[in-house]
């Protein structure tokens, strides 16, 4: 049972009662996040969300992390790119002092200046690393230049934005950020919601703060093709174009769209380009949206010599969509989507994050039985409307590899 | 919370494991076959994982299509993957399809191998292997185990090489699957929401008729030795390190107190290497782990930073572990709630579940239930982590380095 409170500080609860499980999770979004660091300090958020865990109220860093190990919670803390978030999972009887411990990092971190020399040394190491994982820095050079600032602020920060951050630029962003207005805290697991709701009105009915505004996503960027030089054994290939946004009209026409195109093992991309071609190891496409973008995100990694051909079904299949989606493709696509949804959500952690999710989207926990009656109502003209209304272009393509490929004219740009 | 296990051994063998928990919302299946890098010779180096993938391409009544799309109707989320030891077959699903889904892989698990799929698909494994020569950290991974595993076949490559994997041939792999799948050389396992009665049933029917064969496996210890090795490469941003170091394997008791003292030394949070090497800024990543083998194995710190600062990291790190009993009492209290908390949160899986269950039967011949296993690691004292370094005393340590050519 899913039970719904908002405090008088705008913090939101949402609260799963479970009864097979002996664990609880929780998750909390703080709004703000990497659109939020000034444009000279991308990556302050970065250290923010890495200092708050070393030490708060009357905790060292030690203490505060031993605090959390003596009982065994599985918890992290992290910034992406419009929010913070602290998550944790633990054996259910612990939950309230979890949750003590994270009302102390949120509310009175002591954000120490001798931490930060560390912090942004291993956060430098961390871009460094990039080269070493070529499909990553691919799916990130890409994000840098087809999204529009602040969303295209890379996930690791800016070499010079962590470099120039300070105890003060931390210290700042904390005090605007962190504020319960528009928070939300979400639990599930073995719990009952009255003694939850006891213990959060405790720890956070207090807790004080303005409202936090967040960055409109503006004008998506021209579109264009890219190629960054590098030598490594594979060539990336990776797309992007725009699709519906979530809860829009026809978002679940393009999420079955884009699993008919990409799902792993059955879909059109993994049995032309791997299947019938034997071109690449890793070929997908993904669909992904929130309440401002939705895009549809392909890849393939495959040989320097092989680039060409994999680039060129990867556009034929995205392009033959339309028109050729049979029945037996939506209903398998239908199926995997709805089995998905049953399967990823049978663990407090999982509980705990779609319901915050759901929140944080729409002001409201959907229940199953709303979302697969929207899957159902997906058939293959509606998927063809989608398909007329995007159709993957225009698009960008960018490959990370030891030559550029042809892309044909009119799909984007010129090769820059 | 205490979920029984259903046991049963075929008379060809297969041993079938079956943990039913109707509270779940689905159900995890696999196939655990005993078999990987270590049991291949040098010419079939990679064959073990080029037939986890040929698994996928047909059986004599279903083509590749066949088993992609079907995977697709039943909304599984199957996959499979071959280590140096074991290569497992699996799927979860949702209750009503779990018949479906076991009568497929089972089918799955008797490929027809057909040479035009092989040779299409030796070109996905061909890519698979440039995929990992751009992760460095892997390739050091793979160059000091076999180099430190020498002639004892544990340091085996499970993906093989580009001549291997080109030079092998549809009959040899044929050869290979007829001396290592069978019947008695796998577990199949399930666990979550099924009916153990129904899936023991099917599996008879399904499996029932394939023939065993005796397979062996050399399952000595490897020797031990130290050595210094360097390897380079081009464009290296950054540098890391590897150390072996002998020490308990699968079958071992001294198991458990060292993956306890692993966890106090080099757990990824809160060890002794987190906060002398991470939280200190001089490492991106700090660990000591137990690797625990069929028949042999190894302790290993594994660092990676900035080239300048490898020479300080390791010796930080060889610091640690050669002052292994320098902890408190709450520290080793720590480290058991750690794990036993992770058990409990991968226990609440059916997945979680059924990898525990499969590969324990694969190593161990036995399936402890959650509840045994909790206990016997609250029970483990200093004194079981100072008796452990007595077998292993973690002195004989190799080191691997990848440094900027």
């Amino acid at each position: 049972m899913i039970t719904t409170h908002q405090l008088a500080n705008g913090l939101s609860v949402i609260i799963e009662e479970m009864s097979h499980v002996e664990s609880a999770s929780y998750d909390l979004f703080i709004p703000g996040g990497l659109v939020c660091d000034p444009s000279d300090r991308v990556g302050a958020g970065l250290i923010l969300s890495d200092l708050i865990s070393r030490g708060a109220g009357s905790l060292s860093s030690r203490q505060l992390s031993d605090a959390f190990d003596d009982l065994g919670i599985r918890h992290g803390e992290g910034v992406g790119s419009d929010r913070y978030a602290f998550s944790g999972s633990l054996v259910s009887d612990s939950l309230g002092r979890a949750l003590e411990l994270v009302a102390l990092m949120v509310r009175d971190p002591h954000l120490s200046e001798e931490e930060i020399p560390n912090i942004q040394s291993v956060l430098l190491q961390d871009i460094d690393s990039l080269n070493d994982n070529p499909a990553r820095r691919s799916m990130v050079e890409l994000s840098k230049r087809y999204y529009p600032a602040p969303y295209n602020r890379p996930s690791l920060g800016d070499r010079d934005g962590i470099k120039g951050t300070t105890r003060s630029t931390v210290h700042q962003l904390w005090r605007k950020l962190f504020s319960p207005r528009k928070a939300i805290l979400s639990i599930a697991g073995k719990v009952r919601a009255s003694e939850v709701l006891k213990m959060v009105e405790s720890l956070f009915g207090d807790w004080q703060g303005e409202d936090v505004s967040i960055p409109t996503f503006g004008a998506m960027p021209r579109n264009d093709y890219f190629h960054i030089e590098s030598d490594s054994s594979q060539m990336q290939i990776v797309f992007a174009s725009p699709s519906v946004r979530f809860n829009q009209k026809g978002y679940y026409d393009g999420k079955l769209a884009v699993s008919i195109l990409g799902a792993s093992m059955f879909g059109r991309l993994f049995v032309e380009v791997r299947e019938k071609r034997g071109l690449c190891y890793s070929v997908y496409a993904r669909h992904g949206s929130t309440a401002d973008y939705g895009t549809v995100t392909a890849y393939v990694g495959t040989t320097p010599e092989r680039a060409q051909e994999s680039l060129d079904v990867l556009l034929k299949e995205l392009n033959g969509l339309k028109g050729t989606v049979t029945q037996d493709e939506l209903e398998r696509a239908r199926t995997n989507l709805k089995a998905a949804l049953i399967m990823g959500e049978e663990s407090p952690g999982a509980r705990a994050g779609s319901n915050a999710q759901d929140w944080w989207l729409l002001k409201r926990v959907r229940p199953l039985s709303e979302i697969n009656a929207e899957i159902d109502k997906v058939t293959v003209a509606s998927v063809d409307e989608f398909l007329a209304a995007y159709a993957f272009s225009p698009c960008s393509v960018l490959t990370l590899g030891r030559h550029p490929l042809s892309v044909p004219s009119g799909l984007t740009g010129e090769v820059r | 919370m205490t979920i029984k296990v259903h046991k049963e051994v075929l008379s060809n063998g297969l041993t079938i494991l079956a943990e039913s928990n109707p509270a779940n919302v689905s159900a995890g299946i696999g196939f655990f076959v005993r078999t990987g890098a270590r049991d291949e010779t040098p010419r079939e180096s990679g064959v073990s994982h080029f037939l986890e993938h040929m698994m996928f391409k047909g059986t004599p009544t279903r083509s590749a299509l066949d088993i992609n799309l079907e995977l697709g109707n039943l909304g599984a989320q199957a996959n499979a993957f071959t280590s140096e030891e074991n290569t497992v077959y699996y799927a979860t699903v949702i209750p009503e399809k779990f018949k479906a889904m076991q009568e497929l892989l089972s089918d799955m698990l008797r490929p027809a191998l057909d040479p035009e799929e092989f040779a299409m698909e030796k070109k996905v494994i061909l890519e698979e292997i440039a995929l990992y020569r751009d992760r460095p950290h892997f390739y050091l991974f793979e160059n000091a185990f076999k180099d430190y595993f020498g002639t004892h076949p544990a340091g085996n490559s499970v993906l093989g090489s580009d001549e291997s994997v080109s030079a092998v041939t549809r009959d040899e792999m044929k050869a290979y699957f007829d001396q290592r799948y069978s019947p008695s050389n796998i577990v199949l396992a399930a666990s979550g929401n099924f009916s153990s009665e129904e899936f023991l049933s099917d599996a008879r029917a399904l499996c029932g008729g394939w023939t065993d064969f005796k397979v062996d496996r050399d399952v000595s210890r490897h020797t031990s030795k130290t050595v210094y090795k360097e390897f380079r490469r081009k464009n290296l941003s950054h540098s890391h390190a590897v150390l072996l170091a002998r020490g308990p394997s699968a079958q071992d008791e001294e198991r458990y107190a060292l993956s306890i003292l692993a966890n106090i030394l080099g757990d990824s949070s809160g060890s002794k290497m987190y906060w002398e090497l991470v939280d200190k800024g001089l490492a991106d990543s700090a660990s000591f782990d137990s690797d625990e083998r069929d028949g042999t194995g190894c302790v290993m710190v594994y660092v990676s930073t900035s080239p300048s600062k490898l020479d300080d990291i390791v010796k930080i790190a060889r610091r640690i572990v050669a002052n292994p009993l320098d902890f408190s009492d709450a520290d080793l209290e720590r480290a058991k709630a750690k794990i036993v908390s992770r058990i409990v949160l991968d226990g609440e899986s059916p997945m979680g579940r059924l990898m525990s269950l499969g590969l324990e039967w694969n190593y161990r011949n036995t399936s402890t239930p959650l509840s045994e296993t909790i206990a016997k690691v609250r029970s483990i004292s200093r004194s079981d982590i100072e008796r452990a370094l007595e077998k292993f005393p973690m002195n004989d340590w190799s080191e691997y380095r990848l440094l900027p050519e």
